[in-house]
C-alpha cells in the first residue's frame, strides 16, 4: 500500500497535500496534548510496533506480498486521530530513510493507511465492542477498507493522465487495482486482525491508565 | 501496560528476519524493470521522478548481510520513533512552561 514517487499525477499529489494537512495539523494538536513523560513510553512504543509490524512482509501465491499496519491497534487503545500521526510519523521514516513509499505520496499514504485505516478500525470497534473478537473483525476491516482507497487512488491515475496513449503514472486502472489490492488485503487483513486482537486482549486492561495520565 | 507493551515490541523485534522469508515486493511496489517487462516501456512520471535518495534503501545496503541489516533498520526506525516523540513532548513542555 505504500505508493512510491512517481507512481501519482502531479495534480493528485498537490490534493492530497491540501486535502491531508489540515488532518495533520489537528490530529497532531490531539497528539501534543497528550504527550508528555508519562505517555512517551506507550505512544512511542505503541508507533514503534506499527513500525516492526509493517516489516513483517507475509508472502501469498501470485508473487506478492503485504503486511499488517497496527493503526487500529492505536485507535482503539488510545485514540484514532492519534493513532493516524503515530502512522504518518512511521510512513515518514520509511521514505526518508528506507525508500519504502514515497515523500510527494506520503499525504495519500498517510491518508490510506493511517486516517482511513485508524477511523474505520476505531468506528467499526465501537459498534461491535461487546464481541470477543470485535479487535480482529476492526483490524481486519480497516485493512481493507484502506486498501481500497490506495486502489481508487492508483487506479484513477491512467484514466485521467495519458500521453500518446501510454499512461504516465501508474499505468493499471481501477478494474486492476481494485481486484488485486483489495483482493489481496483481504488475506492481509487476517493478520492486521490477529495483531490487533492479540496485543489490545495483552493491554486492554490498562487501557484507563493511558487515559488517566 | 508500559511493560507489556515493551515485551510485546521486543518480541517482534526478535522475529523481524521473518519478514525477509519472501522476497516478493507488495503489488504495486515493483522495480521499474516490472513495467519494461509487463508494458514493453516504462511510464514516464514513474521513470523521471526526482526522489531523495534513501538512507539504507530497502531496509538493507548492498553486500551487507541482510538478517544485520533488517535488524539494524528496525533498531533505527525505533529509535527515531522514539527521538521525534521525546523532541516533541520536550517542545510542549517547553511551551507550557513559557504560558504559565
Amino acid at each position: 500500500m505504500h505508493i512510491a514517487d512517481g507512481y501519482l499525477s502531479p495534480s493528485t499529489v498537490v490534493t492530497s497535500f491540501v486535502l491531508v494537512t489540515p488532518l495533520w495539523i489537528y490530529g497532531f494538536k490531539r497528539l501534543k496534548s497528550k504527550l508528555d513523560e508519562k505517555t512517551i513510553p506507550i505512544l512511542g512504543a505503541l508507533s514503534a510496533l506499527s513500525f516492526v509490524i509493517m516489516m513483517f512482509n507475509i508472502p501469498i501465491p501470485g508473487g506478492t506480498s503485504g503486511h499488517a499496519v497496527g493503526a487500529t491497534l492505536i485507535a482503539i487503545l488510545i485514540d484514532p486521530w492519534i493513532a493516524f500521526i503515530s502512522v504518518s510519523l512511521v510512513l515518514l521514516i520509511q521514505a526518508t530513510v528506507f525508500g519504502d513509499g514515497g515523500i510527494s505520496t506520503i499525504a495519500v499514504n498517510a491518508f490510506s493507511m493511517g486516517f482511513v485505516a485508524s477511523f474505520s478500525g476505531y468506528y467499526i470497534f465501537g459498534l461491535i465492542k461487546k464481541y470477543k473478537f470485535a479487535p480482529f473483525i476492526a483490524g481486519y476491516f480497516s485493512l481493507v477498507i484502506a486498501s481500497f482507497v490506495t486502489a481508487c487512488v492508483l487506479g484513477i491515475q491512467p484514466i485521467f493522465w495519458v500521453q500518446n496513449g501510454h499512461p504516465l503514472y501508474f499505468p493499471f486502472d481501477l478494474k486492476v487495482t481494485i481486484p488485486m489490492m483489495v483482493g489481496s488485503h483481504l488475506l492481509f487483513g487476517i493478520a492486521e486482525g490477529i495483531f490487533t486482537q492479540i496485543i489490545y486482549t495483552l493491554l486492554k486492561k490498562e487501557k484507563r491508565a493511558v487515559y488517566e495520565i | 501496560m508500559k511493560s507489556k507493551v515493551f515485551a510485546v515490541l521486543g518480541i517482534l523485534f526478535l522475529f523481524v528476519p521473518l519478514g525477509l522469508l519472501t522476497s516478493s515486493p507488495a503489488w504495486g511496489e515493483w522495480e521499474n524493470e516490472y513495467y519494461l517487462k509487463i508494458l514493453g516501456y516504462i511510464p514516464k512520471g514513474i521513470s523521471t521522478h526526482i526522489g531523495l535518495k534513501p538512507l539504507l534503501p530497502d531496509y538493507s545496503l548492498k553486500g551487507g548481510n541482510e538478517i544485520l541489516w533488517y535488524y539494524l533498520s528496525a533498531i533505527i526506525g525505533i529509535a527515531l520513533i522514539f527521538t521525534i516523540f521525546f523532541v516533541l513532548a520536550k517542545l510542549n513542555k517547553n511551551r507550557k512552561q513559557n504560558a504559565d
